[in-house]
């Protein structure tokens, strides 16, 4: 018996350096793939906000990695009533139907009221001053229609991959939603 | 000796040591996890004041309360026999202040109000026409739906008219007893200084005062308008304020009554109450506050709910108040307290 010829079943250094080259090369290619589909999840899908079920308890405001959070207010003008007395923009005891600042109830003054007709009035928002503490959805939903609603603004939202806000909904209002239809929007029925 | 002043050898120091961080690590942690939580809400839109009544403002109790016959009840009336009528599902159904079901008229859709003559006939409306019935029971007349928008939810009666509230076309219709339209009551019209019926909600209401004059409720504009029968608006009062003496949220008062003295008793829903004002609209009392309806001021916290939820009244001779809970389905009974 040759004793440089390889004995059955041994591994050789020819072997060796195969096989590792194989699996060096095995481990590039699921890294790689493992990479580019986390890549694509994460452009697919964002995060969103089901007004359906918001409850409005103002953690949005204060749960957001972003110091102003990417939850705003928007409003859904096919549902709005247009109220004179819009319990989204006035506090409960309003001395008057004005916008004086003690009549309103947002806390940072970030909804514009503008006059249309007797006795209607368009209530618009003005998003660089809202915070997203649902305040003036609280009072819409109460006791109007509903026009005015949070959303996560993709325009400003990290679209990080736990989102804080989602671990503190108490109604578990935060889901993905597909990219390419990155709002939940309310329209009149 | 030195090692008699030491409290602690170094292991023991250690062990005491670690175990204090360890504490103060999980007492720290608790507390920030519970602001975490954010038990309370620094934006919270609060009307829990309103949702409890000064019981110095109640001048009314409940001295009886019964079921109404039917599910889906609607409005409430009264008779100049004194007998109830319940407009609940398809039915309206007489019945006696204790409660006790009688004559029940089936219609042909969801009876949405209801006005007894001094004659005893018995006018009740659907959502787009009227239907007229003798004391007995007996169908008259139909007069048909003047408008395919027509949505009626108040009905008056007067010796020679009848007035109907049309919540889609923002105005209270003058009929004549063969069913004829005479008039047009409540839409915008500066000749005749009517600002123009705000509906948000189907609740408009109509009553025949004692005075004479229509009192309708304009809710849009949170205030109570008085109205001669040919359409000229007199008078007009109220406060938008979810404060008591005032009309809260888009759209209330949403149903009137008044009592033998001339006062009117006023109906809310959102904070569901029912109050009292003068004639000419100061605010006296409480008959009912929020407290009262449990249920119905659940109503208005879901989208478009408050549709489902609200109150109605009618007032007796003797001047006891019947409240119509539509979303518990009861009538209260409620008599000025002694």
């Amino acid at each position: 018996m040759d004793p440089k010829s390889p004995v059955e079943g041994q591994v050789t250094r020819r072997h060796f350096l195969r096989n590792g080259a194989r699996l060096m090369a095995m481990t590039g290619l699921g890294v790689a793939a493992g990479t580019l589909a986390t890549r694509s999840t994460s452009a697919a899908w964002v995060w969103q906000l089901d007004p359906a079920k918001c409850l409005h308890c103002g953690n949005c405001a204060t749960h957001c990695v972003l110091e102003q959070s990417a939850v705003k207010c928007v409003h859904a003008y096919a549902v709005c009533g247009y109220c004179q007395l819009c319990t989204g923009f006035f506090a409960p005891e309003p001395n008057e139907l004005t916008t004086a600042a003690e009549n309103q109830q947002c806390p940072t003054a970030a909804i514009q009221r503008t006059y249309v007709e007797d006795p209607y009035y368009q209530y618009s928002i003005d998003e660089k001053l809202c915070i997203g503490c649902a305040k003036c959805v609280e009072g819409c939903n109460r006791f109007g229609n509903g026009s005015l609603f949070l959303q996560i603004r993709h325009d400003r939202c990290l679209n990080c991959n736990e989102c804080a806000i989602s671990r503190s909904c108490p109604g578990d209002a935060f889901r993905r939603v597909p990219a390419d239809h990155p709002y939940l929007l309310k329209t009149a029925s | 000796m030195k090692p008699e002043l030491e409290l602690f050898d170094r292991r023991e120091f250690f062990r005491v040591v670690t175990k204090s961080a360890a504490i103060l690590g999980l007492a720290g942690s608790a507390r920030a996890g519970a602001a975490g939580q954010g038990t309370t809400n620094p934006f919270a839109y609060d009307i829990s004041r309103f949702l409890k009544t000064d019981p110095k403002l109640i001048s009314h109790e409940e001295v009886a309360r019964w079921p109404v016959p039917r599910k889906e009840a609607r409005r409430v009336a009264i008779g100049p026999d004194g007998q109830l009528y319940v407009c609940a599902g398809n039915y309206i159904t007489r019945v006696s202040r204790d409660g006790r079901s009688g004559l029940q008229l089936a219609l042909a859709g969801p009876a949405s109000c209801v006005a007894v003559a001094w004659d005893g006939t018995i006018f009740a409306g659907l959502r787009d026409h009227i239907e007229v019935f003798d004391s007995t029971g007996a169908r008259k007349a139909r007069w048909d739906s003047p408008d395919p928008k027509t949505w009626f939810t108040g009905l008056a009666v007067a010796e020679k008219d009848v007035f109907a509230a049309d919540a889609v076309k923002l105005a209270v219709l003058r009929y004549d007893r063969t069913g004829k339209i005479t008039g047009r009551i409540g839409q915008k019209d500066a000749n005749r200084n009517a600002p123009g019926l705000v509906v948000p909600s189907p609740f408009l209401d109509v009553v025949l005062h004692k005075d004479g004059l229509l009192r309708v409720n304009n809710m849009g504009r949170h205030q109570v308008e008085a109205y001669t029968i040919d359409g000229d608006m007199e008078a007009a009062w109220g406060k938008p304020t979810a404060a008591i003496e005032g009309f809260c949220g888009c759209c209330n008062p949403i149903a009137l009554a008044f009592l033998p003295d001339g006062r009117i008793v006023t109906c809310e829903k959102g904070i569901p109450r029912v109050k009292i004002y003068s004639a000419s609209g100061e605010f006296e009392s409480v008959v009912a506050g929020a407290e009262s309806f449990p249920e119905n001021a659940l109503t208005c916290n879901d989208l478009n709910d408050c549709v489902h939820g609200g109150i109605d009244a009618a007032v007796d001779s003797d001047g006891r108040i019947y409240i119509l809970d539509l979303v518990a389905g009861d009538v209260r009974v409620m008599k000025r307290k002694v």
